[in-house]
């Protein structure tokens, strides 16, 4: 009983009777709940419980078979004769556009006739829930049609349906012979037997995985050993989906730093809970000093007070469960969007509200609620009962060590920058992110230093440009010290990291402009029609290439094939190129610095290769070393002649010379082309010649300048989910500000209405608290700018380095940068509209009957 | 012949119409050993049949019957490539535990591509997947794992390949070409492994293989078809097969082979021997079908009086994915006499058309 009158004393009565500052209170823990929840939901859809778009009706097998380029088909012919109870599914597997909608869809390979063999009589290789698509003696029937597919329902394709779709570059007619059932179109793929497969790709001789289903016992090693024996050196024997679980692996870095980037939020709603807890224990000290006077003990203050924080962090959490809910369905877009451009393409898995992520969202409001009102809590504590009933001592005091904090501060900075210099951790760049909590803690300590000393400077010049009503404000702000500290700390964290990452975006599109300028040498470039996705090589057709390269326009053309091999437990692009004479780039792109001739010598015709940035980072690699992996059938050896820079895809690429690659991988058929005209031909007269030649074929060309607008698209989508983090964060930061300049309104009534009294205006009055708001949102942007800069150094050369390998340059996004803050400013200042408003209606006769 | 017809011509079926790219079983066709052991791709269908009857040294009872089809699918003459279908290689297993009482079979349909199923006569070889053929001069080892059982037999033939019918083909019904080739090898002897549910036993007893090939449909009129290979304890063999009409009647084109103690065959047409069903019979749960599983039968030119049963009644094989239809096919033995001394053995009874019409190929 006593105890709960405590708390409805000192905390429930005076929440309800400042129901704004509390929704606002409320409302900065609810975002940064819901946004820490967001990024877990989605990025556990869109990277950590994806499948690759190939397992689609790979169903429940034990072991898969797979070679760089291709599993040799003889294989299948080994396998199947092997003495052992086990059942094999070949499977070519690629990528079909529908021609009419532009969805791009797995397209799968199998052989049908085997599929009838399953137990229970045409099994289902197929679908992740239970259900099946089976062979029958129908399916048989259709094989002899050459253009027979099957599709999954959720295309919503009849039996007979004639569907057109884009292989590689050019666009067949098929029938649909049979619909199978899948679950919500997530599973959907268009489904041809082998031999259709293998005759709409122009890929013979060759599968692209071999699934195997094995009884145990024995266990999978002894299957992998019995398997292997059978195989060419080159091609693996390796657990069913470790394709995905390498991709997994790949996007692990890329998920973490996104989830880090989503506490930032937190951290700025920390500050907020901080600073109101803050007002109330200074509000609250009469009260205080009452329940302590009537034998509170000071653990029932300190609980009393914890507890509203951690009502705060329960309520924030309650309403931020459904909004982060929410934000998921939003993140999980861009974050697919992201990965389909970075990594590989696949589809998200379904937003899991677990109870885990409930779990989280709670221990995560709760806890930051608590932690962060800890140190006001305390010292409510330590309030003495007749100190705090004192009449006439209403401002608390706050007890500022300015000198010991900027101490520390420092201390915290050399640390962080000792901090920044530590390698990764497992791929993690965990000390990266520990020296960037490490300038913001000293950010937040050394802000009262600075603000005490920019408020003690202005005070004087701005009475004199801005009238008394900007004194009383600078000097009130001044006077409460530690509580206009907190606000610039928190604003001042929120304009930081805006600030960091819009450097870092900035400079690394800078980069990549740069990039582009050397690494687009050719005029024109070709691809096939159909969206491009990093991890998918659809291909132009030889004739065309050909025929291209003879028109009289062009001088010559660089073939380029890429293929996805698995490296060391991580997927990675093989790609190879004519180191053709046309090449026209100068300036070197290799890390080395080294002439770019002189590097494309050492590799033309020989075991040596070029590898991407990101690759070295991935691989651990450095140039000089030797790197061994499958290539056909024989698992050869290169030596690493050099790193080229590349910002076009984080998965990290290998490139050899094309005469190189087909010794290995007989297949001649380009993925791209690259197009040099002759000079003096008109770019459109070249482009309209080419277009003419590829009639019949589906292909895009993109001039040098299309590419490198195109390139830009794709980096500006891929950071829309930062921005809309950072966005988050700064408006939780300003709403903070509109909360806390309330608070210091209410709080400051008596001073008000004592002004008013002695006849200060309305105006006046008004004008007073937007100078607050407005001096108070320049602190925060100074600091803030400061803070965002070093972070932003962190980010481009620490964490970006140790998570991605991608070496960007420092640039200033002036722009940019100049409206961000303009923006936050502006709302900082607007913020302080509505309790400027509050502060003018406040009644002077009632505000001073109180003294 | 037999239901190997029906298996066959029912996975035909759908695939194709006959068409003249097909050759027929004429009179006068030269028979070449070993070369006709093997794949004759310009036929539609063919088949290879092992069955046999086998005893564990602990006297356990075993059957088994591994048949190999080959239906021709398509002969296009585009350029093909290794997955195209050009035939369907249907093959059946089965293991009859006599003793055990338990019926074991499963079915496999493959395509050649790039060397799952096939024939080869310069390997020596029938395979599909790992159930296989292989010719070692004329000893065939026949190897088949599966997942209850797995069976490695050597098969040694003791007596020369048989040609059956007249002329050199094996007349079904009216008509040039409504015919096929069929030889069998019919007195192998058959020693080895059977390793059942995770027991290895080592098993001997006697095989039998049938091998045809012929483009042709059925008579319309003539639904089904009751085989039988006998393998006497005097060494000497039968085969006898009867067709049924739709009315109910024999067909005159049923037909069978003696084979002596030398080896010599003797065509038997539908007048020179009687085989009737007894009044036991069984019916499957699966395909609702009533088997005769006890039969008589008389041959007054021999003097062969005998009766057929079977140690196991339940020998069906249900087509799951109606690829191949339904039908029984099992280890019998015989009791009987000739003249005056009593006769027994054992062999292989197949039953077809008991749960629908046979068709081989498409009705109009």
């Amino acid at each position: 009983m006593g105890r709960l009158f405590l708390f409805y004393r000192l905390m429930i009565r005076p929440l309800l009777k400042e129901p704004v500052r509390a929704a606002l209170t409320i409302f900065a823990v609810t975002l940064g709940v819901a946004v820490v929840l967001a990024m877990d939901l989605a990025g556990n859809a869109a990277t950590g419980s994806f499948r690759a778009s190939m397992e689609t009706l790979a169903g429940d097998n034990d072991l898969e078979i797979v070679a760089s380029g291709g599993v040799p088909e003889a294989i299948v012919g080994s396998l199947a004769t092997l003495p052992y109870y086990i059942r094999i599914s070949p499977r070519m597997e690629d990528s079909a556009v529908l021609a009419d909608s532009n969805q791009t869809l797995p397209l799968i390979g199998l052989d049908l006739v085997a599929e009838a063999n399953a137990d229970g009589g045409g099994r289902a290789l197929v679908t992740s829930s239970d259900k099946t698509f089976e062979t029958n003696e129908d399916t048989i029937r259709q094989l002899q049609k050459a253009d027979s597919i099957w599709v999954g329902a959720s295309l919503g394709k009849k039996l007979g349906d004639r569907v057109r779709l884009l292989i590689n570059d050019q666009v067949r007619e098929f029938t649909v012979r049979g619909v199978y059932p899948d679950s919500n179109g997530s599973e959907s793929a268009v489904v041809m037997d082998l031999a259709t497969a293998q005759r709409a790709l122009n890929r013979f001789g060759s599968v692209d995985r071999i699934l195997l289903n094995v009884p145990e016992p024995p266990a999978l090693d002894e299957w992998e050993q019995r398997v292997r024996a059978i195989l060419p050196t080159g091609v693996e024997v390796r657990a069913q989906g470790t394709g995905t679980i390498e991709n997994r692996r790949m996007l692990a870095a890329f998920r973490w730093n996104l989830q880090l980037l989503s506490y930032i939020a937190l951290i700025v709603g920390a500050f907020l809970i901080y600073n109101t807890i803050s007002v109330s224990v200074v509000r609250r000290r009469p009260e205080t000093g009452i329940v302590r006077a009537l034998g509170a003990s000071r653990n029932a203050v300190l609980v009393a007070f914890l507890g509203e924080a951690a009502f705060f962090g329960v309520t924030g959490a309650l309403f931020g469960l459904p909004m982060g809910r929410l934000m998921a369905s939003g993140a999980v877009k861009l974050m697919a969007a992201t990965v389909e451009s970075l990594y590989v393409s696949s589809r998200p898995g379904a937003i899991a509200l677990s109870a885990w992520s409930v779990a989280l969202a709670f221990v995560i409001g709760v806890g930051v609620a608590v932690v962060s009102a800890y140190s006001p809590a305390r010292e409510a504590s330590l309030v003495s009962p007749v100190e705090a009933m004192a009449r006439g001592r209403r401002e608390y005091k706050t007890r500022v060590h300015k000198s010991r904090d900027l101490l520390l501060a420092l201390v915290l900075a050399i640390a962080a920058a000792g901090a920044s210099r530590a390698p990764a951790m497992q791929g993690k760049p965990v000390f990266g992110y520990l020296a960037a909590i490490l300038l913001v803690a000293a950010s937040a300590l050394a802000v009262p230093a600075f603000t005490d000393a920019i408020l003690s400077q202005s005070s004087r010049w701005l009475g004199k440009v801005l009238g008394v009503e900007a004194l009383l404000g600078s000097q009130s702000l001044s006077a409460s010290l530690r509580r206009t500290s907190v606000l610039v700390g928190a604003l001042s964290t929120a304009i930081a990291m805006m600030v960091s990452v819009g450097i870092m975006v900035g400079s690394f599109r800078e980069t990549v402009l740069i990039w582009m300028n050397d690494r687009l040498p050719a005029d024109l470039y070709l691809r096939p029609a159909g969206a491009p996705a990093p991890d998918r090589h659809p291909t132009v057709s030889l004739e065309l290439a050909d025929k291209i390269s003879k028109l009289p326009g062009v001088a010559g053309i660089d073939r380029l094939r890429a293929y996805e091999i698995s490296l060391d437990g991580m997927p990675a692009t093989l790609a190879s190129v004519d180191l053709s004479a046309f090449r026209r780039d100068n300036q070197s792109s290799f890390l080395s610095g080294r002439p770019t001739a002189q590097v494309l010598a050492e590799i033309r015709d020989s075991k040596a290769v070029l590898v991407s940035e990101p690759f070295t980072y991935k691989h651990h690699v450095r140039a000089g070393d030797s790197i061994t992996f499958s290539l056909g059938a024989a698992r050869p050896s290169f030596r690493i002649a050099d790193i080229y820079y590349d910002y076009g895809s984080e998965r990290g690429t290998i490139l050899m010379d094309r005469q190189t690659m087909l010794r290995y991988l007989p297949d001649p058929t380009p993925s791209n082309l690259a197009i040099y005209l002759m000079p003096g031909t008109s770019l459109e007269a070249a482009r309209n010649e080419i277009l003419q030649a590829s009639s019949g074929y589906r292909v895009l060309l993109a001039s040098n300048r299309d590419l490198r607008a195109e390139a830009i698209r794709i980096f500006d989508r891929t950071f829309a989910i930062t921005y809309a983090l950072e966005a988050v964060a700064v408006i939780v930061a300003v709403m903070g500000v509109a909360g806390a300049l309330l608070a210091l309104v209410i709080d400051r009534r008596r001073e008000i209405g004592l002004l008013r009294f002695l006849g200060a205006s309305a105006g006046q009055v008004h004008k007073q608290i937007l100078v607050e708001a407005g001096l108070l949102g320049l602190l925060a942007n100074f600091a803030g700018l400061a803070l965002g800069f070093a972070l932003s150094l962190v980010l481009i050369f620490v964490i970006n380095k140790q998570s991605f390998g991608w070496t960007i340059r420092f640039h200033w996004p002036v722009a940019v940068l100049l409206g961000a803050i303009s923006v936050v400013y502006a709302a900082t200042v607007l913020s302080g509209l509505y309790p400027a408003q509050v502060a003018v209606g406040l009644n002077p006769l009632e505000a001073v009957h109180e003294e | 012949m037999k239901s190997r017809l029906a298996v066959l011509g029912a996975a035909l079926l759908f695939l194709q119409p006959l068409t003249a790219q097909y050759r027929t079983a004429l009179p006068g066709y030269r028979f070449e050993f070993p070369r006709d052991y093997f794949d004759h791709p310009d036929f539609q269908t063919e088949w290879w049949y092992y069955t046999g009857n086998l005893k564990s040294s602990t006297g356990h009872r075993y059957g088994f019957e591994l048949t190999f089809f080959r239906a021709a699918v398509s002969r296009d003459a585009v350029p093909s490539e290794t997955w195209d279908v050009k035939d369907l290689y249907l093959t059946h297993l089965a293991l009859s535990d006599l003793d055990g009482r338990h019926f074991y079979y499963k079915e496999r349909v493959n395509r050649a591509g790039p060397g799952i199923a096939g024939v080869s006569a310069s390997k020596g070889r029938v395979w599909n997947g790992n159930w296989q053929i292989q010719w070692q001069g004329t000893d065939q080892k026949l190897d088949a794992v599966e997942r209850e059982f797995q069976l490695n037999l050597n098969l040694h033939p003791q007596k020369p390949p048989v040609v059956h019918g007249e002329n050199g083909v094996s007349q079904k019904s009216g008509g040039a070409g409504q015919a096929s080739y069929y030889i069998s090898l019919t007195r192998l002897a058959a020693s080895g492994e059977l390793e059942l549910n995770g027991e290895k036993l080592e098993v001997s007893g006697l095989a039998w293989m049938d091998h045809e090939f012929f483009t042709h449909q059925l008579d319309p009129d003539q639904i089904g078809w009751d085989w039988l290979s006998l393998q006497l304890d005097d060494n000497t063999e039968l085969m006898l097969f009867r067709i049924r009409r739709k009315n109910g009647s024999v067909d005159p084109y049923s037909a069978g082979t003696y084979i002596d103690l030398q080896g010599k065959s003797t065509h038997l047409r539908a007048a020179d021997f009687m085989l009737q069903p007894l009044t036991e019979s069984w019916t499957s749960i699966d395909t609702r079908a009533t088997y005769p599983i006890a039969w008589k039968i008389a041959i007054p030119k021999l003097e062969i009086e005998l009766e057929v049963h079977t140690a196991l009644a339940a020998q069906e094989l249900v087509g799951k994915t109606k690829i191949a239809p339904s039908y029984w096919e099992g280890a019998i033995y015989l009791e009987g006499k000739r003249g005056k001394a009593s006769l027994g053995g054992v062999g292989y009874l197949e039953m077809t058309g008991y749960d629908r019409p046979v068709r081989l190929s498409p009705q109009p």
